[in-house]
């Protein structure tokens, strides 16, 4: 299991939420007394693995087991089911039941929710006539640290649901999530919101406080200033684009799950042939904090010195006389040697995939589509990794962003493309078809595409980034600024207003408000001003911003957005929350059903 | 001095003085104790009055009817009913824990009323056997009843909350006990009730015993200790002591289980008292017609004279004594107080008393007494504080208090908040002991019983008004208070229009945030106010308690907007789950159409578990092509079930299916493109089917057009890869891409080189390139890579196959330094080939410069 990443140096106190979350568990596992088997479903797993150590788990008499369609081996005689309210997992856990049952098997059942109990699920308990031997209960579980500066809440489908099934139930999630650390945190006074879905959280937001109110007297100022919520709508280009900084590329080749990779042992060059290992990767990492959010290039270099220099220490140390001290700051970079081997390790693992042909050609291709200059190049080269059968979501990826830089393509290519597809891979993609069409992701064109005045207008394309010592977030995709972090700095910046001309060509509405008893305090009126002159909590901390992401994140603006916080002139330390880290390649996957 | 007038009142009983300060001179007229069955609540609670029927009494002028009446303990009368009960005549009443009136008849049946005389449906019964031979007496505690029927069996219900009657273990005996009491079900090692029966006849000594029932057993007490039968028994309020009155005039005092005797007194009378009561822990009142002793551990009985009859009511700290005339409270005089007005008394807290009196006189002595008691000033000025919480009286707790903080002023170490504390709690009890509210409790009685549980009873008798100051003053929750106050008044308004009343509750509800507005709305409802219910509901800031009271009031329209607008998709679903109980099919797909959030969730839920359903909504809403994705989804799983694909393939569901999807895809003009895929699914697995038959492998059925493609070149089939890709039309580009790769897989070098031949291929030689290098066949790629017309791409290729010479001649071609500088990164460890590299890019340059 993942290491639990230490949260001693975020800006919150995450630590306590997460010990919240720790306390609750416990309780529920406590409540049921004796050995029991604790059946959680996969996902569920994943999030908790970053919350809780297993070995705590199992300091309370719990069996450990995950929730499929097979029935669960165990001797106990208790079992408790630890799902997220989610309708076909409901599925699972009736014919568990049932399968008990019809061996005769009489055990005590629990079902615990996460992050709640919902009407739906129980229902379908109902209906299998279950209800009655079933004790529910809930686990307030709405998120889940990731690192001292990420939040996760954890809802992998957000994007899809709202887009294709029009179910918003995460909408709510996430409100509630904001609204529970604003209990920790005080009413977070400014927010700032871009698409349908943000609005929508805002004003849930609102209502949640009406409904339930935060004691604000408790507070004497509340620790964040600043809320901006960003549908993943509004920008759909970056995440199709393929992520150049370390952690954004570890991402895409290796898939970090849960802030860690796993990777075959031989690569990290341990002796284990065949062997997969699990490489945590987060901040407690002090190398890794130090490269995560560069770009890949430029830390190739760095590792390069480090490794040097390190060479030089030890020649120097073998021939000439040292002083204990010198010895003494020897022997203290040595310990940081076991991290630098794994991340050598790690980048010249990358660089066999960064170097091949194939990968360059997609980067090439990428560019020219975010260009926007020369469409039948893309048409063709596209229609040619069909032709060759290229893995579907790669097609997909680049399909969509050409498609979305062009506001959908003409009916005759999207025509084709779609007979294309179908043809290559099989006509069960047609609901996958089908969901992008309903998300507007592959479409038919029906208007003209602003995608160039976008990108004209924030600067999305900069000419001469410099990786090494970057003045602009188009550092993290060698050239291209991530068009959702370029529309929070604005945010941050100087509010929606200097931006709204462009905002109005971006999808769904956007909203400004401020809330709660800090309204009329001196502090908003500097907001607008001049930002060096922004309120500053007591201890000499900045504030803070709390930068929420409505449908997922990449690695690769997460980046961007550490590199606005460490710039001079930010006054805001940033927090970032988001419904899942994602990239291109996760995130059309959720799009993807097969039929058969 | 005034001090000796307080004490003159006080009895000396063995080394305790004990008081008896009149609480209230009664206010009730012709209310005559000896005519009337009483049942008095205690912690100075309200008492239940009735005619006595047991009894032959006159009547003056008055009704035939009985009537029960309630009053406060000051006799401010409450509530009165008119006592119609059938069931023969009323055996026992009590009042429970939470102020029900419960009354036991004859018959078993067990009448309720609540303190404004209302009668609580439905009536309990102590069962057919209690109905079938009498009731002949019973026994109350906090919250149970055991009665003992004329057969002599026991019957009990334990809690009223949970009203169920048991029926205890048969005590065995056949005459009638001579007397009962129960230990509380908390005292005993059970932890259900024990009832003791006095038994035996006067003469024989051996017989008598007291008899220890319970639910599943008999035990016989007592025995040879007793010396005789009981006449009467009371356990004490710990559950620890039994008290009882022997047939020879003795009084005895045991522990309950009768295993010791701790007290034997002998009474000058062998008739027993008609009532027998502890006063506190540590004296016993017994109570003659015009006579009531009190017995203390050793010492002379303390004797009081009535003139009239009375009840004795026990408190925890003490008794009240009810008269026709006066309600008094007998309580042993509390330490503080004895220190202060004991005649005589120099005890620091007596001096500070005095002290206060000099100070008030404007005497020098007050100086000189508070110097005496220099170093004992704290407990003094405690002592002084103690004693005045004590008191009934207003004046003597003010004078008390005076005392107090008189010496607190020379007293630098006294917890300062006492005083304050001791006001608090003083204004609350004066408060509900005026006259009005009539609600004696001492402080004491206070503390046990809580604030919280105050403000209820006070609530309860719809002191509203007094029960909201108290919780503002003590600064609790006014929500009970308010809430209560405002569920009286919609049941007491029915004469009020909604309007008026609506916003009479506003004003107070108001008062009160965070609220219950739907708890409210739903007492509402209950009174038959759904208009007012509805009003009321529109203010409740809170959907999950909004929503589903809008159902339960029958507006699930309002309760869908009220749920799609907060944005919870849990209550969504809740009413959508409702609405689909309660209404057709039909009506249910018209209401849920018109709201998106509500029919997308249907759907997905729909989508997971009711799939027949969901068709029938699409088909009613005219959504064919969503019609057409099911069906078409469910010709997949048909593939599945290995049960359904009976038959010819090729005519088989399967294909029905799709073809039916198709038929539904073609009905509307936007589906155009659907309607022709699944067409061509259909004829793909027709072709997929027969291919099976013909090759006898069945490795066709659900691979893609390009697949099967593929599978025909690796089997050798040229010609039924032919006819796959003329009958679905692929192009030529993909042709070749196909067919190539096929070519590579199988290493069919010959065929794929015959094939470059053919014609000029449509997309260049490049596929050619790519499927040999992919194949690792150096040889083979080069034969294509000069075919290739792009220099870039002839030079890439190049340097893939390793040859460096060749790349960068190729790369020399195309003028594009930048691929040249990328080549030579490649080549980077052959050092020979990276100077190739230089020496053209340095040339390049130079072209580029010149």
């Amino acid at each position: 299991m993942a290491q639990i990443p230490n949260l001693d140096n975020a800006p919150v106190n995450l630590t306590s939420i997460r010990e919240q979350s720790q306390k609750e568990l416990i309780n529920i596992l406590k409540n049921v007394r004796g050995k029991k088997c604790l059946v959680i479903d996969p996902k569920l797993g994943d999030s908790l693995s970053l919350t809780i150590q297993t070995s705590i788990l199992k300091e309370q008499g719990v069996e450990l087991r995950h929730l499929s369609a097979e029935p669960i081996q165990s001797d106990c005689n208790k079992v408790i089911f630890l799902v997220r309210s989610q309708l076909n997992l409901m599925r699972f856990i009736c014919s568990n039941v049932h399968d008990d049952i019809s061996k005769g098997l009489q055990r005590e059942y629990h079902v615990y929710f996460v992050p709640r109990r919902t009407v739906a699920c129980e229902k379908v308990l109902e209906d299998e006539k279950l209800h009655h031997m079933i004790t529910i209960g809930e686990y307030p579980l709405y998120m889940v640290a990731m690192d001292e500066d990420v939040l996760s809440f954890e809802l992998d489908l957000s994007y899809k649901e709202c887009q294709v099934d029009g179910d918003a139930s995460s909408l709510w999630h996430i409100a509630k999530a904001i609204h529970k650390l604003e209990f920790s945190f005080g009413v977070i006074p400014h927010v700032r919101a871009k698409g349908k879905a943000s609005v929508r959280i805002a004003d849930i937001l609102n209502r949640m406080e009406a409904e339930e109110p935060i004691n604000s007297s408790d507070m004497a100022v509340p620790e964040i200033n600043t809320v901006i919520l960003l549908d993943r709508e509004v920008d759909m280009v970056t995440p199709l684009c393929s992520q150049l900084t370390y952690e954004g590329l570890i991402d895409e080749f290796l898939h970090i799950n849960n802030g860690s990779v796993e990777i075959d042992a031989s690569v990290l060059g341990l002796q284990q042939e065949g062997k997969k290992t699990k490489v945590p990767l987060n901040s407690s990492d002090k190398l890794f904090k130090e490269i995560r959010d560069l770009n890949f290039e430029v830390v190739v270099q760095i590792l390069r010195q480090k490794a040097t220099s390190m060479k030089q220490d030890y020649t120097d140390m073998t021939t000439t006389t040292q002083s204990v001290s010198e010895l003494k700051d020897f022997v203290k970079k040595l310990n940081s040697l076991p991290e630098m081997t794994r991340h050598i390790n790690l980048a010249q693992h990358l660089s066999t995939f960064t170097s091949k042909p194939s990968f360059l050609g997609q980067l090439d291709m990428e560019h020219t589509i975010i260009e926007s200059q020369s469409y039948d190049i893309c048409f063709e080269y596209i229609e040619e990794l069909i032709h060759k059968q290229e893995p579907l979501t790669t097609v997909l990826r680049l399909l969509v962003l050409f498609s979305i830089t062009n506001a959908g393509l003409p009916k005759k290519h999207f025509d084709y493309f779609r007979r294309e597809l179908l043809h290559s891979y099989g006509f069960e993609h047609i609901a996958t078809l089908n969901n992008l069409e309903k998300a507007g992701l592959f479409k038919k064109q029906e208007s003209k595409s602003n995608w160039l005045t976008i990108k004209r207008t924030l600067q999305l394309v900069v000419e001469d980034t410099d990786t090494a010592n970057p003045n602009d977030i188009a550092y993290v995709f060698s050239g291209y600024a991530p068009l959702s972090i370029r529309l929070i700095q604005h945010a941050i910046r100087s509010g929606w207003r200097p931006v709204e001309e462009v905002l109005k060509l971006l999808p769904g509405p956007h909203l400004e408000t401020r809330r709660g008893g800090f309204s009329n305090s001196p502090s908003f009126d500097t907001f607008y001003g001049v930002s060096n002159s922004i309120d500053k909590v007591p201890d000499g901390r900045r504030s803070l911003v709390l930068v929420v992401f409505v449908g997922g994140v990449t690695f690769a603006e997460i980046s961007a957005l550490r590199f606005l916080s460490a710039q001079e002139n930010m006054a805001y330390d940033l927090i970032i929350a988001t419904t899942k880290i994602v990239n291109g390649q996760t995130l059309v996957e959720t799009f993807m059903e097969k039929l058969g | 001095m005034a001090n000796v007038s307080v004490a003159a009142e006080w009895q000396l009983l063995y080394n305790r003085y004990y008081r008896k300060p009149e609480l209230y001179p009664m206010r009730w007229k012709h209310v005559d104790l000896a005519r009337n069955k009483i049942a008095a609540a205690p912690f100075g609670g309200p008492l239940a009055v009735i005619r006595d029927d047991s009894k032959i009494v006159q009547l003056h002028g008055e009704s035939a009817l009985r009537k029960l009446r309630l009053f406060s303990s000051s006799g401010h009368l409450l509530a009165d009913t008119v006592w119609r009960n059938p069931g023969g005549r009323l055996i026992g009443m009590s009042w429970t824990d939470d102020h029900t009136l419960v009354c036991v008849v004859q018959d078993g049946t067990v009448y309720r009323y609540d303190v404004h005389a209302r009668l609580i449906e439905p009536n309990l019964s102590l069962g057919k056997e209690c109905f079938e031979s009498n009731v002949a007496d019973c026994a109350f505690w906090g919250n149970g009843v055991v009665c003992i029927t004329e057969s002599n069996q026991l019957f009990c219900i334990a809690d009223f909350k949970n009203p169920n009657a048991v029926k205890l273990a048969d005590p065995g005996i056949v005459e009638p006990p001579r007397c009962m009491a129960v230990i509380e079900p908390q005292y005993t090692v059970s932890g259900n009730v024990e009832v003791l029966l006095g038994v035996g006849d006067g003469g024989e000594e051996e017989d008598a015993a007291v008899i220890a029932v319970e639910e599943d057993g008999v035990q016989r007490l007592g025995g040879e200790m007793l010396r005789g039968p009981l006449q009467k028994m009371v356990v004490s309020r710990d559950g620890k002591w039994l008290a009882s009155f022997t047939h020879d005039g003795r009084l005895l005092v045991t522990t309950s289980d009768l295993t010791g005797v701790i007290i034997e007194r002998e009474c000058e009378s062998a008739l027993p008292p008609e009532q027998l009561a502890w006063c506190g822990m540590d004296a016993v009142l017994l109570y003659w017609d015009d006579m009531l002793l009190m017995m203390g551990p050793d010492g002379e009985p303390v004797t009081y004279l009535y003139d009239e009859p009375i009840i004795l009511i026990p408190e925890c700290d003490g008794v009240r004594i009810l008269s026709n005339a006066s309600m008094e409270f007998l309580q042993r005089v509390p330490d503080s107080t004895v220190s202060i007005f004991t005649i005589g008394s120099t005890s620091p807290a007596a001096l500070l008393y005095d002290a206060l009196d000099h100070f008030d006189r404007r005497s020098a002595k007050a100086d000189e007494n508070l110097r005496l008691i220099r170093s004992s000033l704290p407990e003094a000025v405690e002592a002084c504080v103690d004693a005045a919480g004590h008191e009934f009286d207003v004046s003597r707790q003010r004078t008390l208090l005076r005392a107090a903080s008189y010496g607190q002023a020379f007293c630098s170490n006294f917890h300062r908040d006492r005083i304050q504390e001791m006001c608090k709690i003083l204004r609350v009890l004066n408060a509900v002991r005026s006259f009005e509210i009539g609600i004696p409790l001492s402080i004491q009685q206070y503390k046990l019983l809580t604030p919280s549980v105050l403000i209820d009873r006070l609530i309860n008798a719809h002191q509203h008004l007094l029960a909201l100051r108290i919780s503002e003053y003590l600064g609790m929750n006014q929500e009970v208070v308010i809430m209560h106050w405002a569920c009286a008044k919609i049941t007491a308004s029915l004469a009020i229009p909604d309007a008026t009343l609506l916003e009479i509750l506003l004003d107070k509800l108001k008062v009160c945030k965070g609220i219950s507005y739907a708890a409210v709305a739903a007492h509402a409802d209950k009174n038959g106010r759904r208009k007012l219910a509805a009003l009321l509901v529109e203010h409740e800031p809170r959907s999950s308690k909004q929503v589903p009271l809008l159902l339960s009031i029958g507006e699930e329209d309002t309760a869908l907007m009220k749920a799609t607008e907060c944005g919870d998709t849990d209550l969504v679903y809740l009413v959508l789950f409702h609405i689909w109980q309660k209404r057709q099919p039909l009506e249910f797909f018209g209401t849920i159409q018109a709201r998106q959030l509500a029919r997308d969730l249907f759907i997905t839920y729909a989508r997971c578990y009711k799939h027949e359903f969901l068709k029938d909504f699409f088909l009613s809403t005219g959504q064919l092509q969503d019609v057409a994705f099911l069906l078409w989804k469910e010709s997949w799983e048909l593939e599945k079930n290995p049960m359904a694909s009976k038959g010819s393939p090729l005519h088989g569901p399967r294909i029905k299916l799709i073809e039916k999807a198709q038929n539904l895809f073609a009905e509307t003009k936007e589906h155009t493109f659907e309607s022709k895929a699944a067409e061509e699914h259909a004829k793909l697995l027709r072709l997929q089917h027969e291919l099976e038959v013909t090759t006898k492998q069945a490795i066709f059925v659900d691979s893609s057009i390009s697949d099967t493609i593929r599978t025909c070149i690796v089997l050798g089939n040229h010609r039924a890869a032919l006819k796959v890709k003329t009958e679905f039309k692929v192009s030529e580009k993909r042709w070749y891409w196909l067919k190539v790769f096929a070519l590579a897989t199988i290493k069919d070098w010959a065929a794929l080189e015959k094939f470059s031949k053919e014609k000029k291929p449509p997309i260049g030689y490049r596929p050619f390139v790519e499927a040999c290098i992919e194949a690792d066949e150096k040889g083979e790629a080069i034969k294509y890579i000069p075919k290739l017309a792009d220099p870039r791409e002839k030079a890439e290729s190049y340097a893939r196959i390793g040859m460096a010479k060749e790349a960068a001649d190729a790369a020399a071609q195309s003028k594009d330094g930048e691929l040249l500088g990328r080549l030579k990164l490649t080549f980077a460890q052959n050092a020979a080939a990276s100077s190739i590299f230089d020496t053209l890019r340095d040339r390049l340059s130079f072209q580029g410069a010149s």
